[in-house]
């Protein structure tokens, strides 16, 4: 016999109260720990995410639009770039790299990604991770076939402009040639291999949009075929679709209206350099890897200053989502902590309630030689107790809840939340809750303490 | 007395009541029991029988007087050195049992050696509940047991730690006269099996008339 046995049995007396004021500890703990496991968990996943995205150049607009656009597939694109300063960017002696995207399209809602064989040659998402095949091979591409591509959509949009004034069509047969000996091929990430079943040498129909949409116009004419599958990145690149650029041009709806060359970038801008060549194309956005950082200031400058572009440094813009989601995250912090407070203050009345009936109990053990300062460890041990337990099943039941809600972070963003990493914080909230039951017991221990003993030993009538 | 394990000299117990006035419940003066002893103590209800029992347990202060158990003075220890005193030295045995509800007849016994000496551990507990005859109900709770049964357990948990003096308030009060008969007898010969000393305390005139030493409270003062 000992008093943890004494604790246990009083615990038992009292289940139904043990039960419910414990689950309350665990519910307020289960919440707190969620929180705190999903908030560091995407913020550190968004953080990683931007390593290999130095710099992202998009239409002018909101900058996080753009880096969530770029780097992560989510939200829509604030708007196109001129080819042009692709080429200029590529060529620019500041950059190591520049790699295109467009976005547009979408298979049963995963976002369908146009870009160059350097996406996978040279881009790298991580330092020293690229991405890496797992089957079948890269999508061919080359230069030549894009500008064809570019020339293709320019003069779609001729046609579509000449229709809608109610002029007469011109077919352009040497076009539909083109196209049809156009490879449609796409290299698809893990996860959508894994959710589509999608393999390789299968063929897709792409709808427009970056949603799925009942609404949205399916791309028949232009069945893409599957060549080759991504390995795991446990990023944003697990959830897209990689088609080469030029066959993203190809496709009914994305032609190039009224193309616009983009006033040249330079370390110092001149009026002299203007450059009035009609533009081939254009692209969602580029991203940028400099051959060193002292360049990225006056370049992000440069971009800045220039009429149809905006640069944005990724990682800059996600802390500033941060900043803001940090303050939404104490709010529910505050909230959790709320519910342990209830949740103490329900133990210490349940227990305080059940001294009227545990008096003849304590005057009992105190007859039996238990001292006053034993009785009032034992109902402090009490509230400890049920405080702990509740806070170590909340603790478990925290990462359940977010092993269950990182199935659906995943399926939306294709980050994964490490659910049973055990978090420095989860110590602190574990000691935290056995200083709050130490605190909720000193009232009613007080109260047992004081119980008079001779009085409740008299028989009951 | 030079083998007392009791005595009692010059105590004096009030307690103020609602109007402010004093009442005087105890005042004797002298009474002495030997090792091995058993004696009755009677007397009118409400004549302070229960608040001399709790004095000499040192559950209570009295005002004035020598209350003296095994050579130690009880009202001049500590509180907790009388709470230590008592689960050592002193046995008690209620009119209502006072068992705990949640604990086993074992663990009942257990939480009477857990305050005190601790000696002999499981092994005695079992002994001496089997002793009153429970050795079939070592793992029942009290709701499961008898009210004759429930009396066998609060003595053996009375006299796990093997004390000198064993205090029994109304012992046979809430039971018929069969178990009343039964349990007393049980109580009378553990004790003098053991060489406990055993002061009793009843109304009830059968009880009186089975022993050789009857006090009467009113003849203390």
């Amino acid at each position: 016999m000992n008093l943890l046995k004494i604790v246990t049995k009083n615990m038992r007396q009292r289940a139904l109260a043990t039960w419910l004021t414990g689950a309350s500890v665990a519910l307020g703990v289960a919440l707190a720990v969620a929180i705190l496991l999903v908030k560091q968990g995407v913020q550190k996943r968004f953080e990683q995410g931007t390593l290999g995205y130095e710099m992202v150049v998009g239409a002018k607009g909101s900058p996080l639009q753009l880096v969530l656009n770029t780097v992560y597939n989510l939200d829509i694109s604030p708007g196109n770039i001129p080819w042009k300063l692709f080429e200029q960017l590529r060529d620019d002696k500041r950059v190591k790299l520049a790699v295109p995207f467009s976005v547009g399209d979408n298979y049963h809602g995963f976002r369908i990604v146009g870009t160059t064989d350097a996406f996978f040659k040279d881009f790298e998402f991580e330092p020293g991770r690229k991405p890496e095949l797992a089957a079948g091979r890269v999508f061919s591409f080359s230069e030549d076939a894009l500008k064809s591509a570019f020339q293709e959509a320019a003069e779609r949009a001729k046609e579509r402009e000449a229709k809608e004034r109610g002029e007469e069509i011109k077919p352009v047969a040497e076009h539909e040639q083109d196209h049809a000996n156009r490879p449609f091929e796409a290299v698809i990430g893990a996860t959508v291999a894994g959710e589509t079943d999608l393999r390789i040498g299968q063929t897709f129909i792409a709808a427009h949009g970056v949603q799925p949409s009942a609404e949205a116009k399916e791309h028949t004419e232009n069945p893409w075929t599957v060549v080759g599958i991504l390995a795991p990145t446990h990023t944003a690149v697990d959830r897209a679709i990689y088609i080469n650029l030029d066959s993203f041009y190809h496709i009914e709806g994305h032609e190039i209206r009224s193309p616009q060359a983009p006033k040249p970038v330079a370390a110092k801008p001149k009026e002299e350099e203007k450059d009035n060549d009609p533009d081939p194309g254009q692209v969602s956005s580029i991203v940028l890897k400099l051959r060193s950082p002292i360049h990225a200031l006056a370049l992000y400058r440069a971009i800045n200053d220039s009429d149809n572009a905006m640069a944005a440094f990724p990682a800059a813009e996600i802390r500033k989502l941060f900043d803001i989601v940090g303050n939404i995250d104490l709010v529910l912090l505050a909230q959790a902590i709320l519910i342990l407070i209830v949740a103490g203050v329900g133990i210490a009345v349940s227990i305080y309630n059940s001294m009227s009936e545990r008096r003849r109990e304590i005057a009992i053990l105190r007859a039996l030689g238990a001292r006053r300062a034993t009785i009032f460890s034992i109902i402090v041990f009490e509230a400890v107790a049920i405080c702990t337990v509740g806070a170590v099943v909340g603790l478990v039941g925290g990462h359940v809840v977010v092993a269950a809600a990182s199935g659906l972070v995943y399926k939306a963003s294709g980050f994964v939340i490490p659910a049973f990493r055990i978090n420095a914080i989860e110590w602190l909230v574990l000691g935290g809750c056995v200083v709050l039951g130490a605190v909720c017991g000193l009232g009613p221990a007080v109260r047992a303490y004081r119980t008079d003993v001779a009085g409740n030993l008299a028989p009951t009538s | 007395m030079d083998n007392a394990v009791l005595t009692l000299r010059d105590v004096r117990k009030s307690y103020r009541e609602a109007d402010g006035n004093l009442l005087e419940v105890i005042r004797l003066r002298q009474f002495e029991l030997g090792a091995g002893e058993q004696a009755v103590l009677v007397g009118q209800s409400g004549s302070g029988k229960s608040t001399l029992l709790n004095l000499i347990a040192g559950i209570l202060l009295p005002d004035a007087g020598e209350i003296v158990v095994n050579g130690t003075g009880v009202p001049t220890l500590s509180e907790a050195a009388r709470d230590r005193f008592r689960a050592a030295n002193i046995g008690y045995v209620f009119q209502s049992f006072n068992l705990l509800q949640g604990f086993t007849a074992l663990e009942n016994v257990l939480l009477g050696q857990m305050f005190g000496t601790g000696n002999g551990g499981a092994d005695r507990a079992t002994q001496l509940l089997k002793s009153v005859g429970l050795e079939h109900r070592l793992h029942h709770r009290p709701r499961a047991l008898s009210v004759g049964e429930q009396q066998r357990v609060a003595i053996a948990r009375a006299l796990v730690n093997a004390p000198p003096l064993v205090l029994a308030d109304e012992p046979t009060g809430s039971l018929d006269a069969k178990n009343g008969a039964a349990v007393l007898e049980l109580l009378r010969q553990i004790c003098a099996d053991g060489k406990h000393t055993l002061l009793l305390v009843t109304h009830d005139p059968a009880v009186m008339k089975s022993f050789e030493k009857v006090v009467r409270l009113e003849d203390l003062r």
